[in-house]
């Protein structure tokens, strides 16, 4: 590779970086504006009118901002530590229909209604926490505005490969997420960034495909990432 | 209430709630729209005296938006004011707008903006 080829590619990975740490401070700044605001309103209340109809509603407003803040906060950090590759990966043998169950009865609020068609015995070899978090957020992104979820799952050689049709997602959703996740009153405007990095973490790929992103993982028995214990910090 | 009014245009539920209980307790009349389309419906229906305005909105964004407001002889004079999560404060400029704030922006500094833009604070109530 050239030098000068080699600059320009250094150049657009910063302008791409730029790009998505920019997306992510706008998207932290709007929940955090109305947590400020709903707190200082408050604040400036008489005490004795905090507990009628506008303090209570100050009040939600103030810690479903919160929320949003915490979400993104968390979703961002965990982006971060998968860039540097600084996470331990603990793979274990996991039944991801019960797991998806599990998720989808969690986010029945966030979410429309969630269809699982995975055979019980369907197991993949991935660690829990971060399986747990790509599959949230693939539902968040799927279920956006509350759309109906339909997840299937099949056993295909080595792979245990899961497809999530709901909310269809945009063009080039999973590189951009300014294009994949549209305003989202819950926080998960960085959901499918955590899932596309997840899924490679996991040893998996996800792609999108006509209106569904499709997750593959591997089977627990075909399980041959060798995770560095001392990327861990 | 006869306060000057002051039409919030925002795709974020929260935000637009949070601005619209802010101006009302300050004796302004308020409408609200999540889009630029909708904001174009409001500002035919409505004559605001100012426009609080997001940029980066679904359906019609606030640079769209304000070069259709610009179209519209009865409508062009409407002062707008900024309020964007990107902190790129050349980005008013490009919209023609007469001020910017970035998120989150102070609630005093709101309200010094919209004061001064449409002519002083209204009475309470």
């Amino acid at each position: 590779m050239s030098e000068k080829h080699s600059d320009e590619t250094r150049a657009a990975e910063r302008e791409r970086r730029g790009g998505y740490l920019g997306y992510v401070a706008h998207e932290v700044r709007n929940p955090l504006s109305t947590a400020l605001w709903s707190a200082e309103l408050l604040a400036r209340m008489p005490p004795e009118e905090r507990g009628g109809a506008r303090g209570e509603k100050l009040t939600a407003m103030c810690l479903r901002s919160l929320g949003r803040v915490r979400q993104l906060v968390e979703d961002h950090f965990l982006c971060e530590r998968l860039d540097a590759q600084g996470l331990l990966v603990r793979p274990e043998g996991l039944p991801v229909r019960e797991l998806l169950e599990e998720i989808a009865g969690r986010r029945s609020l966030d979410v429309g209604p969630v269809t699982v068609d995975v055979a019980p015995s369907a197991l993949v070899l991935a660690d829990r926490v971060l399986l747990d978090r790509a599959l949230d957020a693939l539902l968040a992104a799927a279920g956006r505005e509350r759309a109906a979820v339909q997840v299937t799952g099949r056993e295909e050689g080595r792979q245990v490969v899961l497809r999530l049709a709901g909310r269809a997602p945009g063009p080039h959703s999973l590189e951009d997420p300014r294009r994949g996740s549209p305003a989202d009153p819950k926080g998960r405007s960085l959901a499918l960034a955590v899932a596309r990095r997840a899924a490679a973490a996991l040893g998996g790929t996800l792609v999108v495909e006509g209106d569904a992103f499709v997750l593959s993982l591997p089977r627990a028995e075909a399980y041959t990432a060798s995770p560095d214990p001392a990327a861990h910090p | 209430m006869n306060g000057p009014l002051v039409l919030v245009v925002d795709d974020d539920p929260d935000i637009l709630d949070a601005i619209c209980d802010i101006l009302d307790g300050e004796g302004y009349r308020v409408a609200r729209a999540r889009h630029g389309l909708e904001a174009l419906e409001r500002v035919d229906e409505e004559e605001p005296s100012l426009i609080l305005l997001d940029l980066m909105m679904p359906v019609m964004d606030g640079l769209a938006f304000a070069q259709a407001l610009r179209a519209r002889p009865l409508a062009r004079r409407i002062p707008i004011v900024v309020i964007s999560a990107d902190g790129n404060p050349q980005r008013a400029a490009a919209v023609g707008a007469q001020g910017y704030l970035a998120k989150p922006f102070d609630i005093d500094a709101l309200m010094s903006h919209i004061s001064r833009m449409t002519g002083g604070a209204p009475l309470h109530g």
